[in-house]
């Protein structure tokens, strides 16, 4: 055997390869690197003043939801999925990936394909949603200890539930053909429901927001835990976070039996 | 069809027996009528892509596969690499199984499809070998070590800082198939290494192939179009269509024995004066000509001897058809009905 150094399935030393590499891609267009950063921070603080406005003149309580939640809400999911599409930024190219044919240089190296593949590409503009989401959080709420280590904590569970509910609405491209369409708009359902106050659904829109769009895991769930923390709540959330990442990683390990290839001509970008 | 070569599995690099792989695939015929009626009532069309191929390839070997369009040879690259799961039949590179042992396998073969790049269009190929050495769990010093081996020898030390959005398809390929062998591969699978390259470019990349093949012992299954590839780099070719092997042999063997046709070129002091069976006059002009000679009616001793004896010659040059020519013939004598195909209906 020539090849030289341990082997294995995937190092993290692997992850800071990829966010380097991809940061030295996106500088090597400065000003465009710039304007996708500050650009989203800049859309992103349109919506504050939209809520602000709104709380003005309807009151300080929308249902149980204040400002501060409501900006708790904001600050945790901007900076989940900025650091989702930074660190994992082909998450929502995953039926691209496939039904190009691209797919075939992840199974040609010698790692395991799924975070081969999620790993390998940065999504710039989502710098500036994840910085975005700290400024909001630390403008609107006490830095204290326990308020940052929550905030940590939820940021890390938006990011790896926005990564697997892609995962799993793009692995459908394995089995239909091209399903991009459809990840697409749901996963922009479960980010669009996911910025309002939780306590405005009623019926089986709140079992949809438990499950197939889980925009409650994301949303209305940690701004309960945030205001009053139960170990209990905590706990089932976390196994239904990692309940929905089981399936996403079974779905996309089940298609991938049924991959097909593809002969594309493209390079990597 | 020739008989196999027979190899034991153990000393051979590749080893494949009886291996079937199919796609069903979706028929729509024209228009927005038939679209809606493929919602309700979809048509199958199963197409056998490979069809219990079995061969060996032998370590150290530079081997040509080839066929038409659509023959099935991706698809049996892409059996052999793991990036495909097989229907059936049993497939083993290096002694692994591809789509069971692919992590294990993807750390001795090293790969070169010319339509899929494996370096990043943004950033210089050196970026790119950086990170692939990284993949390949290859550590720091030796990383840097085989990309100075690996720059002399392919001769892209200017390459290495440049964009590769900015470098020529023919540096490119260069610099792809130094990255393929950045972590000392066995077996080098490489799919139309030549295509779209002017004949200086691909003499370089042909060059290349043959010192890798002879100086680190790899292992290259190549699949090209260009019957110079094949000519100038492969001892074995393997004509695959249909998904099946429909001639398995030396590259020699095939021009010399596939068809049994010889091109006689003369230079003569005075015009052609020459009739015999079992030969064609091609072309006569002047004091040059061209015949063609049919080895099954007559032989080209025969030939040869009335036409020194007939005719002043000048020069004289006795070839077999050009390579072209006898894959075009081989796909041609195998264009039979498709029996691996059909099409059925039912649901998707």
């Amino acid at each position: 055997m020539r090849t030289v150094g341990r082997r294995r399935a995937f190092p993290v030393s692997l992850i800071g390869r990829y966010l380097r590499f991809n940061l030295a891609a996106a500088i090597e267009y400065r000003t465009a690197f710039l304007v996708q950063v500050f650009g989203m921070a800049l859309n992103n603080s349109a919506f504050i003043f939209f809520w602000l406005i709104l709380f003005e003149r309807i009151g300080s309580d929308i249902r149980g939801y204040e400002f501060s939640d409501v900006m708790f809400v904001w600050a945790i999911v901007a900076s989940g999925y900025g650091l989702a599409v930074v660190v994992m930024g082909n998450a929502s190219q995953i039926s691209r990936i496939v039904y190009t044919g691209e797919l075939d240089v992840y199974l040609l190296q010698p790692k395991t394909v799924l975070p081969n593949v999620l790993f390998s590409r940065m999504v710039v503009s989502g710098i500036g949603d994840f910085l975005y989401g700290i400024v909001l959080f630390v403008a609107t709420h006490p830095v204290t200890a326990r308020n940052v280590a929550l905030f940590v904590v939820f940021v890390a569970l938006v990011a790896t539930l926005m990564t697997a509910m892609r995962v799993l609405y793009h692995s459908l491209t394995f089995f239909f053909g091209n399903a991009e369409a459809f990840a697409l708009t749901a996963s922009d359902l479960a980010v669009s429901f996911v910025l309002y106050p939780g306590s405005i659904f009623r019926g089986p829109a709140v079992w949809l927001l438990h499950s197939l769009v889980p925009a409650a895991l994301m949303g209305y769930i940690p701004v309960a835990l945030f205001r009053e923390f139960d170990p209990v709540r905590f706990g089932l959330l976390i196994l239904a976070d990692g309940a929905i990442v089981v399936i996403a990683i079974a779905a996309f390990h089940l298609g991938l039996r049924r991959y097909e290839s593809g002969n594309r001509i493209g390079t990597r970008t | 069809m020739k008989p196999q070569h027979a190899t034991s599995a153990v000393a051979s690099a590749v080893s494949v027996r009886s291996l079937r792989k199919e796609f069903r695939t979706k028929q729509k015929l024209p228009g927005l009528g038939a679209a809606f009626r493929s919602l309700v009532h979809p048509s199958i069309r199963t197409i056998t892509a490979v069809d219990g191929v079995s061969f060996e390839v032998e370590r150290g070997e530079i081997l040509a596969f080839i066929g038409p369009n659509g023959a099935g040879k991706s698809t049996t690259i892409k059996l052999l690499t793991g990036i495909l799961y097989p229907d059936s039949g049993e497939v083993r590179v290096l002694g692994l199984d591809p789509h069971r042992e692919r992590r294990a396998l993807a750390y001795r073969i090293g790969t070169v499809f010319g339509q899929k790049s494996q370096l990043w269009f943004h950033l210089p190929p050196s970026d790119s070998f950086s990170l692939l050495a990284g993949i390949y769990d290859i550590d720091r010093e030796r990383a840097k070590r085989r990309i100075e081996f690996l720059t002399e020898v392919f001769g892209i030390g200017d390459l290495l800082t440049t964009p590769v959005r900015k470098l020529s398809l023919g540096q490119r390929i260069r610099c792809e198939i130094a990255a393929s062998l950045l972590h000392e591969p066995e077996i080098l699978f490489l799919d139309e290494p030549t295509i779209g390259l002017d004949v200086v470019v691909k003499e370089r990349i042909r060059d290349l192939i043959r010192t890798v093949n002879r100086e680190d012992g790899v292992t290259v299954f190549l699949t090209s179009h260009d019957a110079g590839d094949i000519e100038k780099i492969c001892r074995r070719v393997m004509v695959v269509n249909h998904g099946r092997i429909v001639w398995n042999g030396s590259v020699n063997e095939m021009k010399y024995t596939l068809l049994n046709r010889r091109i006689v070129s003369l230079k003569l002091e005075a015009p052609l004066v020459f009739s015999m069976e079992g030969v064609e006059i091609v072309k006569s002009k002047g004091y040059a000509a061209k015949l063609e000679v049919d080895l099954t009616r007559v032989t080209i001793e025969s030939v040869v001897s009335t036409l020194l004896r007939e005719n002043k010659i000048v020069d004289i040059s006795i070839a077999a058809p050009p390579l072209e020519e006898i894959i075009a013939s081989i796909y041609g004598r195998t264009e039979a009905p498709v029996d691996g195909e059909q099409t059925t209906d039912g649901d998707e």
